[in-house]
């Protein structure tokens, strides 16, 4: 059964339609969300949340179009607000005080995963709506068709967006994470 | 590096990102949606039974000695603890979040904390934020040398909620000590059943000291959470406000920080 014939059944109540469409795109919402939190717990409810979201408003939604970017901006929104809630401000701080660092693990992590995790710090210091793009764009790996869809803009929107995020990320990696665009050490 | 260059260098350092696994978020969401599809069906019966539960709570409570269980839990401030482990009795709560143990996972809390702390609404500055609130700032004057705190922040919780973080100097990667101002007007706050509670004073008036892990929920009657939590905490109240310290140190450390408070210089 493809995309939208499972999306037609969804929207009339058939759970059974619904779980395959959330079983093949949970791992990018899940992604995305915790790319934006930093935290697997709070990517976990956000995750959970939007599939609940999406699935209430199943009716409305045209099931001739792709679900992921649909899925991805109700999951965006979700995780804006998230990370200004009180909520989890108490649970990271929390947390804080308990958790040991784990630097075993990035003493095991391969360069590419160091790299990777670096250009992350350096997105995070961005604005949030440069980070949406950003992450949307090369991690996530959709098109500036599907980042436009996400991002409810037109695509000349997302380029030129896209552009100035570019300019502003490639200023602060050459300041502060100069080896990711030279390339790793031989 | 041309802007094309650079895009696919991007492209290909994000593709070696180490995510988390992806939890059961399937399972998780058909799980709840067939939760809320069955209270649907009954709701009818369950306004009965709830209906059934509040006459007998209300014949209960004309028994002393029930009416004291019922009304068993420490209430401190904005803040109510139940000392006894309880299964909750609450209906599945708007917008929860569930009660998940923080898995150890790859990322490290200064990784985590900073940025938050860094984002978090209603940064502020200590000099500022006297001015917004009409409750006294204090500072704790012991440890000594423990300075100002590093992060201050106001937040709206149905009132002018304050928090002030100190860094640890020797790691300044990990919170040391937080400090909370939770008007009287504000949030609930309830702890189910913490591993260890014991009654202590702060300048003589009662205070809590809370040991996790237990459950949080805060409530506003809008927006409510729940959340495991870990940490040791100090809870005490003094003219409407309720003052929530957190720190890793012991309870003697933390009542003689608790009673070092002093207004701002």
């Amino acid at each position: 059964m493809d995309e939208s014939t499972l999306i037609r059944h969804a929207a009339n109540g058939d759970m059974t339609a619904w779980e395959p469409l959330v079983l093949a795109h949970q791992t990018a919402v899940f992604r995305l969300s915790y790319l934006l939190l930093g935290d697997p717990d709070d990517a976990e409810d956000i995750a959970q949340e939007t599939f609940l979201r999406a699935w209430k408003h199943l009716k409305h939604f045209d099931a001739t179009r792709p679900l992921r970017p649909w899925l991805l901006s109700i999951a965006s929104n979700l995780a804006s607000n998230r990370r200004r809630s009180a909520g989890r401000y108490f649970a990271a701080l929390t947390r804080a005080f308990r958790d040991e660092p784990t630097s075993l693990t990035m003493e095991e992590n391969s360069s590419q995963r160091t790299q990777a995790h670096d250009l992350w710090k350096a997105v995070q210091t961005m604005n949030l709506a440069d980070q949406q793009i950003v992450y949307l764009r090369y991690f996530i790996d959709l098109s500036v068709a599907e980042t436009a869809e996400v991002l409810q803009v037109a695509e000349g929107t997302v380029k030129s967006r896209l552009s100035r995020a570019l300019a502003k990320l490639r200023n602060i990696i050459q300041e502060d994470f100069p080896v990711l665009v030279q390339g790793p050490k031989a | 590096m041309n802007e094309m260059d650079f895009e696919n260098r991007l492209r290909s350092i994000a593709n070696g990102m180490e995510y988390p696994r992806t939890p059961d978020i399937a399972g998780s969401v058909t799980a709840r949606l067939h939760t809320a599809t069955r209270s649907r069906f009954n709701s009818k019966a369950l306004a009965w039974s709830l209906t059934i539960i509040l006459v007998l709570c209300s014949s209960l409570m004309l028994i002393p000695s029930a009416r004291a269980a019922i009304l068993e839990f420490i209430q401190i401030g904005v803040v109510r603890i139940f000392p006894q482990p309880v299964t909750p009795t609450i209906e599945p709560i708007r917008n929860a979040t569930p009660v998940v143990q923080a898995p150890k996972t790859a990322t490290s809390s200064s990784e985590s904390l900073i940025p938050i702390l860094n984002q978090m609404a209603g940064k502020t500055t200590l000099a500022d934020v006297q001015k917004k609130v009409d409750f006294p700032i204090l500072l704790p004057s012991y440890p000594s040398d423990l300075g100002e705190p590093d992060y201050v922040y106001i937040q709206n919780a149905d009132g002018n909620m304050v928090i002030l973080v100190w860094l640890d100097p020797q790691r300044p990667d990990k919170v040391f000590l937080s400090l909370h101002f939770i008007p009287s007007d504000s949030w609930v706050i309830n702890k189910m059943g913490p591993k260890i509670i014991q009654e202590t004073q702060v300048n003589g008036q009662r205070a809590i000291w809370a040991e996790g892990p237990y459950p949080l929920i805060m409530r506003d009657g809008n927006v409510d959470f729940t959340r495991l939590i870990e940490g040791h905490v100090l809870i005490w109240a003094d003219n409407n406000i309720t003052y929530r310290l957190e720190t890793d140190l012991n309870m003697a450390a933390a009542v003689k920080i608790a009673e070092s408070l002093k207004p701002i210089p």
